[in-house]
């Protein structure tokens, strides 16, 4: 059986991948990709974690998040639908009005 | 039947009464989200949203009273004084900015039905955030709340920069939630419990690598939803973005309920950790002052000045958390419960301003309001000086507080900081005086004030200026909230 350390050096993998994505990716559906991928990255830590602790509240934990994901997900479709009405664009260098 | 009648049988139903406020609100909205589909009536649809919000303050004040204390659903909803203040003055809040939202949509040309029964199921998430005993529970209301608030932010009809101020806000806030997430795991991995009493047994003072990284990432994606820096980018460009009296609840109401159960969460389940995350906070709330103060000075727009002044105020609230004693959290609480009066007096404001046509928020637009309206005018200079701090105010007496709690854990370098970027904070909050005071009006801008706005202004300002005059109550209810807090471990 593989040991739960491999399952959480994978999940903290995961989780920086995701958040290099967010960083440099520059298309808005690509970072709400990213957002998801640390969110599953979260879901493999909990079930690895709940390997070691022998304990069920780290599973259910896992559906929780989920049902968050997915409503984020929907949200930020949504989001993303209504941007591209206005500007015909996703590229977040060149529909930026926002700025410091 | 019968597996209903197992499950029941060994675990016990669930005491309905204690989440009674929860669910008056969990059931105003639905009445609306279908009395909203029938009707396009907006004094009908916010009389529901007020009168709902109202009935739900009666079980809470009851609570108080009778002093009830208890668990239930299985010791993950947890009833306790801390939390039922905590409620009310949410609740209250959401009242006063519920009762603007009317005229400035109307204005603006975006009304929507959502707005209201979204902004009760974002109340609901942070009520049931607050009553968390488990992170499990935190975790749920804190996202309930925050993707009601990405919903709403968005929302402004065809206003691209509340889209994109919306999509910044749910891409750094979904990071955010994925960083708090991870942190639960990796607490859940050290002490194998979700709940804090046992989190706090498993751990006691434990330094090995995965509880502090677990309290590292917890406090990284706090600090990121209550908007410090350097996690505080989203802040200033939702804020913008939506329309205004959905910034106010998102800079008031989402706000305050969030440093209450970061002190919660922390008091509770970390007690033993006291220098490592008063230090971590400490860190945090020195940059946001200084930079959220700085960045406020050279902004022309009076909204995004109050968003960055939002995010100096955190500094100044977390500053009392850098403290960590009883006395910190008691000017913790007593500062976010003021701030909320301060808060939603100056966004009011501008959203009862904004309703006049080509008002665009610069500040040349406050030129001669003075001369103009010199009733409201002289409310929002209260509010602009409690903001900054000044004696008959009660800002002053927050900042006060906090300073006092600095002092004496003699962390001398945070006091000295707050203290000049308070000094530093005046060159923005009082450059509006002066444009409201002391220059001529330029142009024929119609001031057109609705009801509810000049008596939340009025109300605010007054309340401001009356509880810097006596803050006793304040400080007892914050003191008592403190010992109650620190008393629960």
């Amino acid at each position: 059986m593989v040991p739960y350390e491999y399952y959480v050096a994978l999940s903290g993998l995961l989780m920086v991948l995701g958040l290099v994505g967010i960083i440099v990716r520059r298309n808005l559906i690509a970072m709400l990709l990213s957002t998801e991928l640390m969110l599953n990255a979260v879901n493999i830590a909990f079930v690895a974690f709940d390997m070691k602790v022998g304990d069920v509240s780290g599973q259910v934990f896992v559906f929780f998040i989920l049902t968050i994901a997915a409503a984020e997900a929907a949200i930020g479709l949504g989001l993303i639908m209504a941007i591209y009405r206005l500007k015909k664009d996703v590229n977040t260098e060149t529909i930026t009005e926002l700025k410091l | 039947m019968s597996v209903i009648e197992q499950i029941v049988g060994t675990l016990g139903m669930p005491n309905f009464a204690l989440v009674m406020p929860e669910l008056i609100i969990l059931i105003t909205a639905f009445i609306l989200l279908i009395v909203e589909l029938f009707t396009k009536n907006k004094a009908l649809i916010t009389g529901l949203t007020i009168a709902g919000l109202v009935i739900s303050l009666l079980p809470l004040f009851q609570f108080l009273s009778n002093g009830i204390v208890g668990n239930t659903f299985y010791d993950l909803f947890w009833v306790e004084p801390f939390s039922t203040i905590f409620k009310i003055f949410l609740i209250m809040a959401t009242i006063f900015i519920v009762l603007n939202y009317t005229p400035y949509f109307e204005a603006k040309k975006t009304f929507y039905g959502e707005y209201y029964y979204i902004t009760l199921f974002a109340l609901l998430g942070l009520m049931i955030m607050l009553s968390a005993k488990s992170l499990i529970t935190f975790y749920i209301g804190l996202e309930l709340s925050s993707v009601s608030v990405y919903i709403l932010a968005g929302m402004f009809r065809k206003h691209y920069k509340s889209k994109e101020g919306a999509f910044k806000y749910l891409i750094i806030g979904g990071s955010g939630t994925a960083i708090i997430s991870y942190g639960i795991a990796l607490i859940y991995g050290a002490s194998g419990s979700l709940d804090f009493s046992e989190i706090l047994n498993a751990i006691m003072n434990k330094y090995d690598i995965g509880t502090i990284a677990g309290l590292i990432l917890l406090v990284v994606g706090l600090a990121l939803k209550v908007a410090a820096v350097p996690f505080h980018q989203w802040a200033p460009d939702a804020y913008e973005g939506a329309a205004t009296p959905i910034t106010t609840f998102m800079a008031t109401v989402v706000k305050v309920a969030t440093l209450a159960i970061i002190a919660k969460i922390l008091v509770l389940a970390y007690p033993l950790h006291i220098p490592y995350w008063s230090f971590a906070w400490s860190i945090l709330a020195a940059l946001s002052m200084i930079i959220g103060n700085f960045i406020a000075l050279r902004q022309r727009n009076v909204k995004r000045m109050l968003a960055y002044s939002s995010v100096a105020h955190t500094g100044y609230i977390t500053a009392a958390l850098a403290a960590g004693t009883e006395t910190g959290i008691s000017a913790l609480i007593f500062y976010s419960l003021i701030y909320i009066f301060m808060s939603i007096g100056g966004f009011v404001f501008l959203s009862a301003m904004e309703k006049s046509n080509n008002w665009s928020n610069d500040i040349n637009d406050f030129k001669g309001l003075a001369k103009k309206n010199p009733m409201i005018a002289l409310f929002m200079l209260i509010i602009m000086f409690s903001l900054l701090g000044i004696p008959p105010t009660v800002g002053f007496m927050g900042k006060f507080g906090v300073f006092i709690a600095l002092i004496e854990q003699e962390i001398w370098w945070l006091a000295v900081v707050l203290v000049v970027m308070s000094i530093v904070s005046a060159g923005y909050y009082l450059r509006v005086v002066i444009y409201m005071y002391m220059y001529e009006p330029e142009n024929d801008k119609n001031i057109n004030l609705a009801i509810p706005e000049v008596f939340t202004i009025t109300f605010m300002s007054i309340f401001i200026l009356l509880s810097g005059i006596y803050p006793t109550i304040f400080f007892e209810i914050s003191r008592a909230l403190a010992i109650t807090l620190t008393s629960l471990i």
